[in-house]
């Protein structure tokens, strides 16, 4: 038996990069503001925080299930890590570090919830999901230091600014930060006993379970690294949004799983890629930024992502079908 | 044969309502292949799973390697070196072969997963077992045949001292059988204890040592393979029930008309160009070995999975076969077939709901006055069939899933009674189903059959179908091999044929 | 207590939902005795049912889709969304308010449709459905109205003020009256037709259904109908007590009608549905709310306390089902 090569065309994931080229030549085609270093500096900018937030979400949705709570996590994270540097003047690093903190106890919470206690994923995280976001809305509206404030260099991290005012070049680095992430956790994914037991768990937990693997320890796991990149992409938000506004972040998750759906990963679980989650994400990133420079107006990507996410998910429904015959 | 390795002593085992094992003895020696004989459901399984920690034990001791042992999961029983071959598959379809046999102990280098070595080990073990497979291959993409083989690769790889093959031969083709015992008599010489679960006498006979009988979850006794006769373990497994003989000659008159006419069925993998008739009051057995595609035969015929070409034809009220378009199990059931699933639990009964429920579930429309359903009459017809068919339930509101597994059968087949279906499907009718309540299903069937209406019944128990039926079509690998009355059927005739195009 | 389940009119009754009203009553009590003045008992009671005529239109309509093993968390936006197009068509196209009423029904039933649909035919599972319709009946709420917040006509509204005697007569809850009538219809329905029978079975073992020749697809879809038919109809009684919505809202309604659906004892597991139950359940949550606001609590901790409910509930449900099998 020899194993079968698969055709690049195959692949969604470069499928998906064609697509992202052929939306990038119609809308500089389009609009000539669309072609603008700044435009594609600040669609890297406000791609950070979803794309930190859909490779977390990979995991959980490779598993079967889904985390709905990332959205209003990421904001209720940043309005405390931003009210705890205004009103008890602690440093950044430290509420950076909160961040995190707080991104792994809801993910472990959600972790327990589902792995241990079995609660269906969606409820579950749409519990926690309210809970977040009633939390967050008990904080007060916090804008994080700005660029030139002390505290202000966390903004580096993502865009590294030299000189100041006008005549100040900008470099997104932060997307040098998000390729190394996503080769990361590709890595395990592919390459660690964590991975590998991600996609037993979604693939047959019952299986799994009688290999003699500590299927509740690894299911609570996959929340948990999902909650992580929860509070890392708090940072990444707080980066990029100058007041963060309680009561806000419903929604977010959208963005994220959506990617997550459009760079393949399986509806019934087993399969996923992180890679493809960077390729979906920048579709979503693309359709944000541009359709309001080819006259659409920015209500229009909420409508758009839910269809987008439903044409995703049934394209991967129909390819399951087909190959089932 | 050397010393004993594990013996377990005065197992007992309840679940709710159920007495599973009652105070069953078994030991295995180093270097023996010991069988563990019993009809379905006589507890073989259930031992199995108490014995590597998949249920835990009321009372009773297990001795392993002279001391006494409890695994609490399968992890512990497997790093102690009792392994099990599981009859059902359990293999992550997403997974390479390699990752599959090294799941949960695989070899690592620093923080990665060691893939190089895991392929090149089960290389090894591949090679050992003479067994051609890639390892790099995805599981879903292999055959059963296959799949299998790779589970007992995975059992071997673990440093297993006592290896438990649960029918490892129901889904295998008779080359795959051959090369198996070849590998379970290269372990026996490696002086392994080995329990073969099987229902096959011929294999028992060729393979074990040891045998020991089980029956209704109890232990009957130990017998030495060479000193006894088959005639010695069928007594023990039958016990008190006695077998009816088989049946000498088909009881449907020679005229009678042909009520269904599946012509070159095609559907997926495992039905290829399907052809047969069903007369009006037979029944038709369908055998095989498990995975011949006899319950896809029966789903695509139903309409439940989709086919790709076939003609389908049906008698119709003019007595007249007429061509028929079944895309639904919707459509079977108007043209009045009724199927009853080998897993009733998943497919055949709505266990949280009542006996009525469930009884009038194919026939809703007949108790609706308009939209609005008519309690009275649905609870009438259901009182009626409990009493025509003897449904033990303390009352028609029972849910379901409060009956015994005879009892769930019933109410299928009242399912389809109320239906008035002229075609039933019985897909393995009494799997499941104690010894007792076999008996009323093979009346039942019997009664059905003579009061006219026409029966396919798939049954993987040889005795089952050399007992009912009056025509047997045979099944390999998805294809018609053989196609018998009962007056020339034999057990080994049939054999012959399930095997037919398998090299 | 075994004897308590015994008797006949605890049996006929259910204990669960005897415990229910006792609870209600018993929250009641302490809200009384705790906040004394803040909770004057006639404006309370009048806020309450404000807040069941809504709400309990969304729970009547989740547990149908509950019922078939599924879930609807779009329901929040979507009843948002019917209130503002129609809204919107009657202040800016001047609709008539009749039409406009009917309208609002429709849009619900057109989201209904949809989400019916895709989960039915399509077999998408309903999680992503629900997250999909979400957004986009908060884009196309967004977009209709330009994000212009909608009111309806005011009581004083010489010609159009009659609609709100839907809630409200000269005192009189007809709101409450409707909304009883409406949950014995659905009890009905559940229980006594056809259609019900169907649902739930085939929320219990839908392969089962199938298999007896039943048409599963079609009464799964309906379920969702109903659901979208109920929600259209909630978002009437939202604006003849609330008059004005806002685009981009509507969420935190999802997590109440769900609590209230699970917590009056139907199952997440689908098979399992008690409209009655459903009925005390929303009474319970909406005195709830009323009680947090007069404890001078907000939103906040509105959203965390529902949340809790939720997970408890589900737990309960989900424990309870593990010890039977």
């Amino acid at each position: 038996m020899t194993k079968k090569k698969k055709s690049i065309l195959s692949d969604q994931r470069f499928i998906v990069l064609l697509v992202i080229i052929a939306l990038s030549a119609i809308f500089s085609f389009m609009s000539k503001e669309f072609r603008q270093y700044t435009t594609i500096l600040s669609m890297l900018d406000f791609s950070y925080y979803d794309l930190l937030m859909a490779i977390g979400v990979t995991f959980p949705l490779i598993t079967a299930g889904v985390d709905l709570s990332i959205g209003t996590g990421m904001v209720c994270y940043a309005l405390i890590g931003g009210t705890l540097i205004r009103n008890n003047n602690i440093p950044v690093v430290v509420a950076m570090l909160i961040c995190v903190v707080l991104g792994i106890a809801i993910g472990a919470l959600n972790g327990v919830l589902i792995g241990i206690m079995n609660l269906p994923p969606f409820l579950a995280t749409l519990c926690t999901c309210m809970i977040t976001r009633g939390a967050g809305s008990l904080c007060s509206a916090t804008p994080w230091p700005t660029l030139n404030q002390p505290g202000g260099w966390f903004h580096s991290i993502f865009k590294l600014t030299i000189g100041t005012g006008r005549s100040a070049s900008r470099y997104p680095i932060g997307f040098l930060w998000m390729i190394i992430l996503v080769i990361l956790m590709e890595f395990v994914l592919n390459h660690t006993k964590f991975g590998r037991y991600t996609i037993a768990i979604g693939s047959n937990k019952e299986a799994a379970a009688l290999s003699g693997i500590n299927v509740k320890f690894y299911h609570v796991m996959v929340y948990v690294v999902c909650g992580l990149f929860t509070g890392l992409a708090a940072i990444a938000y707080a980066a990029v949004t100058p007041t963060v506004q309680p009561g806000t972040g419903a929604g977010l998750e959208m963005d994220a799983i959506g990617g997550v759906f459009v760079g393949g990963v399986a509806a019934s679980g087993g399969y996923g890629s992180v890679v493809g989650t960077l390729v979906g994400i920048f579709v979503i990133m693309l359709l944000k930024t541009g359709l309001p420079y080819v006259g659409l107006q920015a209500n229009w990507q909420q409508i758009i992502t839910g269809v987008v996410l439903i044409v995703a998910v049934l394209i991967d429904i129909l390819k399951e079908k087909k190959s089932a015959h | 044969m050397g010393e004993v390795i594990l013996t377990m002593k005065d197992i007992d085992k309840s679940f709710p309502g159920v007495h599973a094992l009652d105070h069953v003895n078994f030991e295995v020696k180093r270097g023996e292949v010991h069988a563990l004989m019993g009809e379905n459901g006589a507890g073989k399984s259930t031992l199995m799973k108490v014995l590597t920690g998949i249920y835990q034990k009321d009372s009773g001791t297990i001795t392993y390697k002279g001391k006494e042992t409890e695994f609490h999961n399968t992890r512990e029983a497997q790093d102690a070196g009792v392994v099990i071959v599981h009859q059902e598959l359990n293999m992550i379809g997403d997974l390479t072969v390699a990752q599959n046999i090294f799941i949960g102990r695989e070899p690592k280098k620093g923080i990665r997963v060691d893939d190089k070595k895991m392929i090149e080990d089960s290389k090894k073990l591949f090679q050992d077992l003479n067994i051609e497979i890639d390892p790099r291959e995805k599981m879903s993409n292999l055959t059963v045949g296959k799949q299998q083989m790779c589970e007992i690769a995975k059992a071997i790889s673990h440093k297993a001292e006592v290896i438990i093959f649960d029918e490892p031969s129901a889904a295998l083709t008779e080359k795959e059988i051959a090369d198996l015992f070849e590998i379970i008599k290269d372990l026996r010489k490696k002086n392994l204890g080995i329990v073969y679960i099987s229902h096959r006498m011929d294999e028992i006979k060729v393979i074990t040592d040891r045998v020991t009988v089980m029956r209704d979850g109890g232990y009957v006794g130990t017998l030495i393979t060479a000193e006894s006769t088959k005639e010695d373990i069928i007594n023990m497994m039958v016990g008190r029930v006695i077998y009816e003989d088989p049946k000498e000659h088909s009881m449907v008159a020679p005229d009678a008309p042909v009520v269904l006419k599946v012509e070159h069925l095609n559907a997926g993998k495992m039905v290829q160009d399907v052809s047969f008739e069903l007369r009006k009051g037979e029944i038709l057995g369908f055998s095989g070995l498990m995975g011949a595609g006899r319950t896809e035969t029966a789903r695509a015929l139903f309409g439940a999975d989709p086919k790709q070409s076939g003609k389908i034809s049906i008698m119709g009220k003019d007595g007249q076969l007429h061509e028929v378009t079944i895309n639904s199990p919707q459509d079977a059931v108007k043209y009045g077939i009724g199927y009853l699933s080998e897993d009733r639990r998943r497919y055949g009964v709505v266990v949280q709901k009542s006996v009525t429920e469930n009884t009038t579930l194919a026939t809703m429309e007949e108790y609706c006055n308009g939209l609005f359903i008519n309690k009275a009459k649905e609870k009438k017809i259901t009182e009626k069939y409990v009493k025509e068919l003897a449904t033990k339930t303390p009352s028609t509101d029972q849910l379901v899933v409060n009956l015994s597994g005879g009892n769930q059968q019933k109410v299928v087949i009242a399912k389809w009674l109320t239906r008035d279906s002229e075609i039933l499907i019985f897909d393995e009718p009494t799997r499941g189903i104690d010894v007792g309540a076999k008996n009323e299903i093979y009346k039942l069937m019997s009664k059905l059959a003579a009061e006219g209406k026409s029966i396919i019944m798939i049954s993987s128990e040889m005795t089952e179908i050399l007992r009912m039926s009056d025509r047997i079509i045979i099944m390999c690998e998805g294809k018609v091999t053989g196609d018998i009355d009962i007056s020339e059927a034999t057990q080994e005739h049939i054999m012959d044929k399930a095997t037919r195009n398998i090299d | 207590m075994e004897k308590l389940k015994q008797n006949p009119i605890v049996k006929k009754l259910g204990l669960n939902r005897i415990l229910l009203v006792c609870i209600l009553v018993l929250m009641f009590v302490v809200f009384k005795v705790v906040l004394g003045s803040k909770f004057p008992v006639g404006d309370s009671i009048k806020s309450t049912l404000n807040y069941v005529y809504f709400l309990g239109f969304l729970s009547l309509g989740v547990t149908f889709v509950i019922a078939t093993g599924g879930i609807d968390f779009s329901i929040g936006p979507v009843m948002f969304c019917c209130a503002l197009v129609s809204g919107y068509c009657m202040t800016s196209y001047g609709v008539p308010c009749a039409a406009a009423m009917v309208l609002c029904v429709l849009i619900g039933l057109a989201f209904g449709v949809f989400n019916g649909w895709l989960v039915s035919y399509m077999s998408v599972p309903p999680f992503i459905v629900s997250m999909a319709s979400m957004n986009i009946a908060k884009g196309i709420a967004s977009v209709f109205t330009k994000t212009q917040s909608v009111s309806w006509p005011q009581s004083t509204d010489p010609v159009n003020g009659w609609f709100r005697n839907i809630a409200s007569y000269n005192g009189f809850p007809v709101g409450l009256v409707i909304f009883l009538a409406m949950a014995v219809v659905c009890g009905i329905v559940l229980y006594n037709t056809k259609p019900g029978r169907y649902i739930l079975c085939l929320g219990s073992n839908s392969e089962a259904v199938r298999l007896s020749g039943v048409n599963t697809r079609k009464w799964r879809m309906l379920a969702y109908v109903i659901c979208g038919f109920l929600v259209g109809i909630g978002a009437l009684f939202f604006v003849a007590t609330y008059t004005t919505v806002q685009p981009g809202y509507g969420d935190q309604y999802n997590n109440e009608a769900i609590a209230g659906c699970v917590m009056g004892g139907t199952s997440m597991v689908g098979g399992l549905a008690s409209i009655g139950g459903t009925v005390i359940g929303v009474f319970i949550i909406s005195l709830l709310q009323q009680g947090i606001m007069a404890f001078g609590l907000g939103k906040g901790q509105q959203m965390i306390i529902t949340g809790i409910i939720v997970i408890v509930a589900v737990y309960a449900d989900v424990s309870a089902r593990r010890r039977k099998n």
